[in-house]
């Protein structure tokens, strides 16, 4: 035997034992043992992340251009057609920058929810072969919609600053709150999503429909008050209380609150037939606000943890049920 | 089988009593599930690929796992690697692990050589400095430095392969698993990977080899164990492993 081998013996005979199991234990500290080991595969994570976001755009000569354009379109398309055709813009204050603002944040949700959803099987080829934690999959394609997101994001601040409307206020605290929420559920839904995937395929194909319904359940292309209005005006007004369960719309009204400054002051908006001021009042945000978004947060948190230990449950057979 | 304790040669790979249950189910939608549902029984077909294995293996040996087609071997290389987890039954390893099952798998088609050489050093568990360490002896492993920044859907299956056998290679494992991957290229470059797979040996690394090349197997290895639809046959020194899985054919 070698020096070499020698010395590779004794280290070896040093070293404690790592255990598979069959079944992934159910106690907490096997949720930290996962975090810790997702900790370090960081820096395979990045690369992931830097993966996804070179491969999608490698071959097309507008490149990343293509990530604004979009939103940019979306953009367009709301505020022509619902902003002017159908009148909301007359109720609504720098209706370009509620849109947009609204769109950002959506499209942040929505990128982690449907590409992480897909994450596990189409890395079938790495799952099959080589063991990862494999949650970094779900988590690489949050990162990639992190980034693409934080692109939008600067572009929303440059509007801002153009139409002079500029977030800067105490208010602009809400921002990381509305991004965070909207993050901590856009991952645990992947988690659980990309992991069901595996088993029933359906699943990407109910996400689609599932997002189109959030997106509406959503206040990103009409605004808050338009559902306190319908739900005084129908004397239906636990529907209003309904709504705010979803924790998308809190995080959208953090959000909003944050960059849509015209949002929270009452604004003329022209004048009527009798020369009178029409003036819109500002956006009445919900009175507890932040004791909504804590507790969203909360169980956010709590919803990573069960939707990480289904995933761990279920990783066992992905390598053969892919 | 009795478990050496000589300190020279320390136990990196316990499989104790390992059974793995493939279900496969013919439904895979959703509609198709809800209109079979309740004679889901006959939807399902179960079969054991591994059923109670256990061996030990101790460092610096090298181990052929030997079996017909659908003997459990692939299935049994991935338990250990803990691509699949065991329905009953666990493995216990210790030291770095590789597995060189396919190689490439983790290469992004439209990511040039290099920048799948980061990817996949990572993905094999280097850090991004040891892998700018091994970079450039990567690469002239492979022989293909001027496509190097080319993406590798170019690349012709040739020259795919031993970018990634060159990674996989630089990895510095304590443990090799390896499964019919090493016919890769043509007979030079795989002459050049016999070479690589020696000096493992020599370096006192444990390499457990799946083949079906029985010279291949009686070449490298120092153990061979013998499946059989999922049972360890036999577990023993090369020749016998040889002669035991020519009488499975025959069974």
């Amino acid at each position: 035997m070698t020096n070499q081998a020698q010395e590779r013996a004794t280290r070896l005979a040093a070293l404690p034992f790592q255990t598979s199991e069959p079944v992934g234990a159910r106690h907490i500290g096997a949720f930290f043992r996962s975090i810790k080991e997702i900790y370090e595969h960081r820096e395979l994570l990045g690369l992931l992340v830097r993966r996804e976001l070179k491969a999608k755009y490698k071959d097309s000569s507008l490149g990343f251009l293509w990530t604004l354009i979009k939103p940019i379109t979306m953009l367009l398309i709301y505020f022509v057609a619902i902003g002017q055709f159908l009148g909301a813009a007359r109720g609504i204050p720098e209706f370009a920058i509620f849109v947009f603002s609204g769109l950002t944040l959506w499209g942040l949700f929505s990128e982690i929810v449907s590409t992480g959803t897909g994450s596990i099987v189409s890395n079938a080829g790495l799952i099959k072969k080589v063991y990862l934690p494999r949650e970094i999959f779900p988590l690489a394609a949050a990162g990639s919609a992190l980034f693409n997101f934080a692109i939008q994001f600067a572009v929303l601040l440059i509007a801002t600053v153009v139409t002079l409307q500029i977030p800067w206020s105490t208010s602009i605290a809400y921002v990381p709150i509305g991004v965070l929420i909207a993050f901590i559920y856009g991952v645990a839904l992947a988690l659980l999503l990309s992991a069901l995937n595996v088993y029933l395929r359906d699943i990407q194909y109910l996400v689609e429909v599932g997002m189109l319904l959030f997106f509406w359940a959503s206040p990103i292309v009409y605004s808050w008050s338009y559902v306190v209005d319908a739900a005084q005006r129908t004397g239906l007004t636990w529907l209003s209380e309904v709504y705010l369960w979803n924790p998308i719309t809190l995080a959208m009204l953090a959000f909003q609150k944050g960059m849509w400054v015209a949002g929270s002051r009452d604004n003329v908006m022209g004048q009527d037939a009798s020369g009178a001021d029409i003036v819109v009042p500002a956006q009445p945000w919900p009175a507890d606000l932040d004791l909504r978004l804590l507790i969203a947060g909360v169980i956010g948190l709590v919803l990573i943890w069960v939707c990480q230990r289904v995933f761990s449950r279920l990783q066992g057979n992905f390598a053969q049920e892919i | 089988m009795t478990i050496s304790n000589a300190p020279e040669s320390p136990v990196v790979i316990k499989v104790n009593d390992v059974s793995k249950r493939f279900v496969i189910r013919k439904d895979k939608s959703l509609k198709e599930r809800i209109v079979n549902f309740g004679r889901s029984n006959k939807h399902k077909d179960d079969f054991w690929a591994l059923r109670d294995v256990g061996f030990d293996i101790q460092a610096g040996t090298t181990v052929g796992l030997l079996g017909a087609n659908g003997s459990g071997k692939s299935t049994l290389l991935k338990v250990i690697g803990g691509i699949i987890q065991p329905n009953s039954g666990s493995v216990e390893r210790r030291g770095r692990l590789a597995a060189l099952l396919e190689l490439g798998a983790g290469f992004h088609p439209d990511l040039t050589g290099r920048e799948n050489v980061f990817l996949n050093g990572s993905i094999l568990g280097l850090s991004r400095k040891q892998t700018e360490e091994y970079f450039d002896s990567i690469v002239e492993f492979s022989e293909i430095e001027e496509f190097i920044d080319t993406q590798v859907k170019f690349y012709s299956s040739g020259m795919y392969v031993r970018l990634a056998f060159a990674i996989a290679v630089h990895v510095d494992p304590d443990v090799l698993l390896v499964d019919e991957v090493l016919a890769v290229g043509d007979e030079r470059f795989q002459e050049k990977c016999m070479d690589k797979i020696r000096e493992f040996q020599q370096e006192g690394r444990t390499i457990v080899l799946v083949s079906h090349s029985s010279a291949q197997v009686e070449e490298l290895c120092s153990r061979a164990v013998v499946l059989a639809h999922g049972n360890v046959i036999y577990d023993g020194d090369t020749e016998g492993g040889i002669a035991a899985l020519r009488a499975s054919f025959g069974a």
